[in-house]
């Protein structure tokens, strides 16, 4: 490995590394506001995220589950990205997945496996054409992507789907198309499986396979890509259908695995854009939000758990300090800037003495 | 069918006008941002954050008029850190935008467990709601004067608002600059405008704006402060900018068009069993409409173009 790689990977550790202490930091602050020491609501954020008293007692497992949807639709925006493409449209896929999941599930008799899986294809279908549809008004029509997706994710959320489809409102899902819990207590099982492998599925696809590097290239060098004969709208399209797959599947998961039906605070967990936080935080690369996407389902079950039932600060906390990890990461040039005069100011120390 | 036609009356504009208030200050500061090349995602988190100070400052001060200035101050301070990281320190703005979003999401609540307990919503007996000014000095309930009467001060400022960013925007030589930026941004720096004061400047009126916007929902509309109090309104905010093609009049109408379909939705469910939430969406409906729309003129013209230059050269060829 050159220099100037190694360099570089420094500096892309570096900025999200900064960012979380930054947002530590100054969720400490905030804490001291309020009279309340910060070491110990830290710790006991970290504590309950991840600790593990016995198999069926265990914050972890809990946390995995709350994971499941911040990697899935993190991959999403990962893969809309990636393709030159600022989709935020992952609330509104989840959404179609979740109404797909619930709909298929309650009226669709199926054998056990087959009905998950069919419910999972016809989320992703759903979720996919979202995307799709978002990107061919970028790229045919020139409408920009975040309006687009934010105005059509608000008509998804806040359709009445229940008087068109006649979706009891809180029927729930046939056995047949519930996914396995692993850990009785919490909500891990099946779900979190599929999460991973999606990860895995993710990088092999964008780093390994000619069509993700076509992707890739129309999203970061549209020209290179033109002359290098790639058909740079058809891959764009193809990494927004598959983008919009993914958070649509999140959707049909969070059914599948975790609330068995569609309840009327569903789309107010925030988890689409938390799946934004999740991608900008890990760098936009699937082993980043694998790591991130984890880390803050921990930061939200601690400020949960930890914070708000043992030591009486509100929740928000967590979402908080998520904001200041973005502002810091969004914020990386501030830091280039800070870090670049250090190392010029270490330099002339060291030849100086 | 015709039960629906009993919620168009005049109520039901006066509504319109008090649930537009809110996105035509938003929508405002988004036509403003855009004008001046600036995709201002962060109306939203800054109504928000708006709504909080206006209520808590109110609160403090004692006096609404003051809260609602000091918030509208804030505001504007909030703007100018944006415009600080924007043109300092390059940031992407649409991360810091969306970051800001979820952090005034986040923090409003966090600040108001803290500071009153843990309660979802907070109000306090001392905060008093802006005053109605009867303005035409009529008594009569049902009169059409009747529609422009008797709403807050904010309402009657967002209108003047509106008056002044037309004459602004068209009549004067900032004007001029600004709507040169976001045409071509290069092209007006050739020109010897200064860009990065305009965008200042632009930056730190759309936070103010924001900042009354969200004032207006806590101490002008309710007097109360929730978890969400703005609910998207920013978001729609941006769509009205769009509908009303970023010059103020239109922006104007636009949020009278959303805001007239919130109202009706709140009025339908009493009146017939349409789905409320259905004609709540019109205008997004309308605006992805309306986007499309644009997308498609912008593209036929291009395509026409091609095909001019496509011609003229076979004709010169022919000759």
């Amino acid at each position: 490995m050159g220099n100037q790689n190694r360099k570089r990977l420094i500096r892309q550790f570096t900025i999200p590394l900064l960012a979380i202490i930054c947002g530590l930091l100054l969720a400490a602050v905030l804490l001291l506001l309020a009279d309340k020491s910060p070491s110990a609501a830290i710790q006991s954020i970290f504590r309950d995220a991840f600790s593990c008293s016995s198999f069926n007692n265990c914050n972890l497992f809990t946390t995995f589950s709350l994971a499941t949807p911040l990697l899935l639709t993190g991959l999403s925006a990962v893969v809309a990205f990636r393709s030159g493409i600022f989709s935020i449209g992952q609330e509104g896929q989840m959404m179609l997945g979740a109404i797909t999941a619930a709909y298929l599930g309650y009226w669709v008799s199926l054998p056990d496996n087959v009905h998950s899986i069919v419910i999972a294809i016809g989320a992703i279908i759903v979720g996919g054409i979202y995307g799709w549809f978002a990107g061919w008004l970028k790229i045919r029509l020139g409408i920009n992507e975040i309006i687009s997706t934010i105005i059509l994710s608000e008509i998804i959320i806040n359709f009445p789907f229940q008087n068109f489809i006649k979706i009891p409102f809180f029927a729930r899902i046939e056995n047949s198309a519930k996914f396995l819990v692993f850990a009785p207590g919490s909500k891990f099982g099946t779900g979190f499986v599929i999460a991973v492998s999606a990860v895995v599925l993710v990088y092999i696809y964008l780093w390994k396979s000619g069509k993700g590097y076509e992707q890739r290239m129309s999203g970061e060098a549209p020209r290179f890509a033109f002359f290098g004969g790639i058909k740079s709208e058809k891959a764009a399209l193809r990494g927004m259908f598959i983008s919009g797959g993914l958070a649509g599947l999140a959707g049909a998961i969070e059914v599948m695995g975790v609330h068995y039906r569609i309840n009327q605070g569903f789309n107010l967990m925030n988890l689409g854009f938390d799946g934004l936080s999740v991608a900008i935080l890990g760098l936009v690369h699937p082993i980043g939000v694998f790591i991130v996407g984890i880390f803050l389902a921990g930061i939200r079950m601690g400020a949960q758990l930890g914070l708000q039932f043992e030591l009486g600060i509100p929740r928000e906390l967590g979402g908080t300090i998520i904001g200041f990890m973005i502002l810091f990461v969004a914020a990386e040039k501030l830091f280039q800037k800070l870090f670049d005069i250090n190392l010029k100011e270490l330099f002339r120390k060291k030849k100086n003495a | 069918m015709l039960d629906v036609l009993d919620a168009f009356n005049i109520d039901l504009i006066r509504a319109g006008i008090r649930l537009g208030t809110p996105i035509l200050l938003a929508a405002l500061a988004g036509a403003l941002c855009n004008r001046a090349g600036i995709l201002n995602l962060a109306l939203e988190g800054k109504m928000l954050m708006g709504a909080f100070l206006g209520i808590y400052l109110t609160y403090v001060v004692g006096n609404t008029y003051l809260g609602i200035i000091l918030a509208i101050l804030l505001g504007g301070l909030v703007g100018g850190i944006f415009a600080l990281f924007y043109l300092k320190y390059e940031v992407n703005l649409i991360l810091l935008a969306l970051a800001f979003n979820l952090l005034a999401l986040e923090i409003t609540v966090y600040f108001m467990r803290t500071l009153f307990g843990n309660v979802g919503s907070w109000t306090d007996a001392s905060i008093q709601r802006l005053p109605e000014i009867n303005l035409f000095n009529t008594s009569s309930s049902d009169g059409f004067l009747n529609i422009f009467n008797n709403h807050n001060l904010i309402v009657y400022i967002s209108w003047v608002i509106v008056v002044i960013s037309y004459i602004i925007l068209f009549k004067t030589p900032i004007g001029r600059h600004v709507r040169s930026i976001g045409e071509n941004q290069e092209a007006a720096e050739t020109l010897g405008i200064n860009v990065a004061k305009v965008q200042v400047i632009v930056l730190i009126v759309a936070g103010m704006l924001c900042a009354l916007a969200g004032a207006f929902l806590s101490v002008g509309h309710m007097t109360m402060f929730t978890r969400n109090i703005s609910n998207g309104r920013g978001w729609r905010g941006v769509a009205a900018a769009i509908f009303g093609f970023q010059h103020p009049i239109g922006v104007f109408l636009a949020s009278l068009f959303f805001g007239t379909a919130d109202a009706l939705s709140l009025r339908i469910q009493s009146v017939s069993d349409y789905p409320p939430s259905l004609v709540k969406l019109i205008p997004q409906f309308s605006t992805i409409f309306a986007l499309t729309i644009v997308g498609l003129r912008a593209k036929f013209i291009v395509n026409f173009a091609k095909a001019k230059f496509r011609r003229s050269l076979n004709n010169q060829n022919n000759s």
